[in-house]
């Protein structure tokens, strides 16, 4: 059972990332969604908490998200549009949103 | 309700202060619920959720619905797949403390598997 | 596959925006939505009294033609829309409240039918916070 974790927030106003990081399984993915983005934000600990994850977790990016935010995703990170995301939906076996 | 021969698993992940906005009531509300529908739910307590777990609270100060009889009435509704994120305890210093609901303190690495086990999850 | 989109969030938030998206693209790919579900603030997704400048999105319309057009089942949860003052002509009877602002489509109904459509999904998904 892998799970899809998707964040929306920014990581720089709560834990909701440092939380889900702590409990993401092995087969896992995470997708980064709106101010979640600012986590690919260069020269963070955020970033480097993403980038140190294991490499069986897949990490993913909403494609509008990082425009509007002039942000580019680190090459382990896919960048999705809405098709894509409900691709990533089917894939993994359920959907965890941190809300 | 349409056939119920193969019932999904539904945990909810409650990660807010009793009284930190509707969030808190409203996880439960959806688990007793599905309780009351004879759902197979389980209820993880984390991060500031935990404080939800704490004996003697007394809501009524701040004129706020009190969570308690909810939460004790979990196991009535055939909820009784109860846990608490051993590190959100430390983290608010709670490790030791009384807790006014029986759960299952789970530490980091036993809290993916506690969600690979259910076939849905919502976490509010 | 079969969808159940929960939305937690009001009209003006991105979240709802990505909800709809969402279940845009779920549609376009050839799947079906079982149920849309509004809980929490996402009950103000569904009032019918947000007034928006011409040039700003219109979230609260475009969920209403959406649910329309697609003819989908478009539920606000009964409970969490009373308590945040989104009634239907029958609550706002009921209750004496001067208006009913849950727009056109939209059903209020209990947390039980968030739960069949979680049992007659295959993927359940939640949009919303704050």
């Amino acid at each position: 059972m892998a799970t899809l974790h998707m964040l929306s927030h920014s990581p720089f106003s709560d834990n909701r990332l440092s939380s889900c990081l702590r409990l993401v399984g092995a087969a896992d993915g995470v997708l980064l969604t709106g101010d979640a983005v600012y986590a690919l934000q260069p020269g963070t600990a955020h970033y480097q908490a993403l980038a140190l994850l294991a490499d069986s977790i897949a990490l993913f990016a909403l494609e509008e998200d990082l425009q509007a935010r002039a942000l580019s995703a680190p090459a382990r990170v896919g960048v999705v549009d809405y098709a894509g995301f409900v691709e990533l939906s089917i894939r993994f076996d359920k959907v965890n949103s941190w809300l | 309700m349409h056939d119920m021969s193969a019932k999904k698993s539904l945990l909810i992940i409650s990660r807010q202060a009793p009284w930190a906005g509707p969030s808190a009531r409203e996880a439960l509300d959806i688990v007793l619920a599905g309780g009351a529908f004879d759902l197979p739910i389980g209820v993880l307590f984390l991060d500031d959720g935990v404080f939800q777990l704490l004996p003697a609270q007394h809501a009524g100060a701040v004129q706020q619905k009190d969570l308690s009889a909810n939460l004790q009435a979990l196991p009535l509704f055939g909820v009784e797949s109860l846990y608490a994120a051993q590190c959100s305890l430390e983290e608010r210093g709670l490790s030791a403390a009384p807790l006014s609901l029986t759960v299952e303190c789970l530490e980091d690495a036993a809290l993916s598997v506690l969600i690979d086990r259910y076939d849905q999850v919502i976490t509010l | 596959m079969k969808f159940a989109i929960v939305l937690f969030a009001p009209a003006h938030s991105p979240a709802a925006r990505r909800a709809l998206r969402f279940a845009q693209a779920v549609l376009a790919g050839g799947h079906e939505i079982v149920r849309l579900f509004f809980y929490q603030d996402g009950v103000h997704s569904a009032s019918a009294n947000a007034v928006m400048g011409q040039d700003e999105l219109d979230l609260a319309s475009e969920w209403r033609a959406f649910v329309s057009e697609q003819q989908l089942d478009g539920v606000v949860c009964i409970a969490a829309a009373l308590r945040r003052g989104v009634l239907n002509a029958e609550e706002a009877q009921r209750y004496q409240r001067p208006a009913a602002n849950l727009a056109e489509g939209w059903v209020l109904s209990g947390l039980g039918q968030l739960h069949d459509a979680a049992q007659q999904a295959d993927r359940l998904i939640c949009f919303g916070g704050h």
